[in-house]
């Protein structure tokens, strides 16, 4: 193995890992608006309850591979012709906010009915009371398990490489067949992935710690 | 409507990868809970080193895709000489990456049990392996049996990665028909319909064993 290669190709993997890092934050922010609406939705009973409900069930189902696929080349017959790069941020997107959907029913159910119950007596409108009173306090229950998702989103993006969306992987598949040095660089790649999704790994933990002592408190309290 | 017919013609080609998703799925996850026991376990010795070792393995495996790994052992092992077929190298790279998972639940389950079971089961003469084994992990599994059944599902959607490595699983059956008869619309489609029928009875499943768990503690 020589080195010389692997310091030539350094930058055209770094450009591949801002496409990682780009792709991780736009599906991150299509999951958790979309996300929020479908708890929100299932939340609010029927019809459109009942069709959240079915959308997550279905989604958190299947592989995020299946639904790439079918978002990247099952709606090419239908006309609809996305280049890569959308397409997995939007078949990620779709994916996450099924998932976020129930973090976020389980961080509302967390907050206790009461508060919802005075917030109402003292006139807030749903709206409101939602948006004042019972999301604030359900962020200690919906951090820890969104960044945790961050994380995982972070490593999902390496799926798109199998619709050739830029990305670190495809790069670093590319590169391997050129050269044929596999082991070099997906080790490479693993190390690359392990540099970004470290510093947010421990940011979860600490966000959890940070929470835990929160509720500690607010027990003693 | 045609399409539609043809795609109930391949239904059995779908099926037999769908044979293949169950035995990756299985195998990977035998192999996951046996490194993320041992290791949950092994954190309880007295070794410093053999701790940190651990540490590291769960950490490092935990914030390296699944993808990366997998082309790892399939594609670069072969450039040290060692040629794994697709399906091993599948059910050992999910078997990997999921230990360094399992080990967190499994750790987490052992350390809710309360101290003085070890405690008492020692001093009824038990070695600490011992007590482990028949003391410690059934009460474990109240806290670990949930985060496992989950583990099963998201393993049961991952081994469609495994089509990158060639594996003759599902969602590289789907992706060879696609390929032959450009229905991807239908075919994909079906394929998800197909991992749907698998990972909701698992699914509810989970709940039953969790429900039944739940039941034995009062």
């Amino acid at each position: 193995m020589s080195w010389a290669i692997f310091i030539a190709s350094m930058p055209e993997l770094l450009v591949a890992a801002l496409g990682t890092l780009k792709m991780t934050a736009l599906a991150f922010i299509f999951a958790a608006i979309l996300g929020l609406l479908l708890a929100i939705l299932r939340m609010s009973g029927g019809v459109a309850g009942r069709l959240a409900f079915t959308y997550i069930e279905l989604v958190r189902g299947t592989p995020a591979l299946t639904l790439l696929f079918l978002i990247y080349f099952g709606l090419v017959p239908l006309g609809i012709v996305l280049q890569a790069f959308p397409a997995a941020v939007v078949a990620l997107g779709l994916n996450g906010a099924a998932y976020l959907a129930e973090v976020y029913r389980a961080g509302i159910q967390a907050v206790d009915a009461g508060q919802r119950e005075a917030a109402q007596m003292i006139g807030l409108r749903r709206r409101q009371v939602m948006r004042h009173v019972i999301l604030p306090q359900s962020l200690p229950a919906v951090l820890p398990p969104m960044g945790n998702y961050l994380v995982s989103l972070l490593k999902d993006t390496s799926i798109a490489s199998l619709i050739s969306a830029p990305e670190l992987m495809l790069r670093s598949r590319d590169l391997a067949g050129t050269y044929y040095l596999p082991m070099e660089y997906y080790l490479l790649a693993g190390a690359m992935y392990l540099v970004m999704a470290w510093p947010m790994m421990q940011g979860v933990r600490k966000l959890e710690r940070y929470f835990a002592r929160g509720r500690l408190e607010g027990g003693r309290a | 409507m045609n399409a539609w017919l043809t795609v109930w013609g391949l239904l059995p080609v779908l099926l037999i990868g769908a044979i293949t998703t169950v035995q990756v799925t299985a195998g990977g996850f035998v192999v996951a809970v046996l490194i993320g026991l041992g290791c949950a376990i092994m954190q309880n010795f007295r070794s410093r080193l053999l701790r940190a070792v651990i540490a590291v393995y769960v950490d490092v495996f935990r914030a390296v895709p699944v993808l990366t790994q997998l082309f790892i052992i399939y594609f670069g092992l072969t450039e040290i000489g060692i040629r794994l077929d697709p399906v091993p190298s599948a059910i050992v790279g999910f078997g990997i990456n999921g230990g360094a998972y399992l080990t967190e639940v499994f750790r987490a389950g052992i350390e809710s049990v309360h101290q003085g079971q070890l405690e008492a089961a020692q001093m009824l003469g038990m070695t600490r392996l011992r007590a482990m084994r028949i003391i410690i992990l059934p009460q474990a599994m109240r806290v670990v049996l949930p985060p496992l059944g989950n583990f099963a599902i998201g393993l049961l959607k991952d081994t469609a990665l495994a089509s990158a490595v060639a594996a003759p699983e599902l969602m590289f059956r789907a992706r060879n028909l696609v390929d032959r008869t450009f229905l991807s619309t239908q075919i994909y489609a079906v394929t998800a319909v197909i991992y749907l029928a698998m990972s909701l009875p698992l699914g509810h499943l989970t709940r039953r064993a969790e429900a039944r768990v739940a039941r034995g503690r009062r």
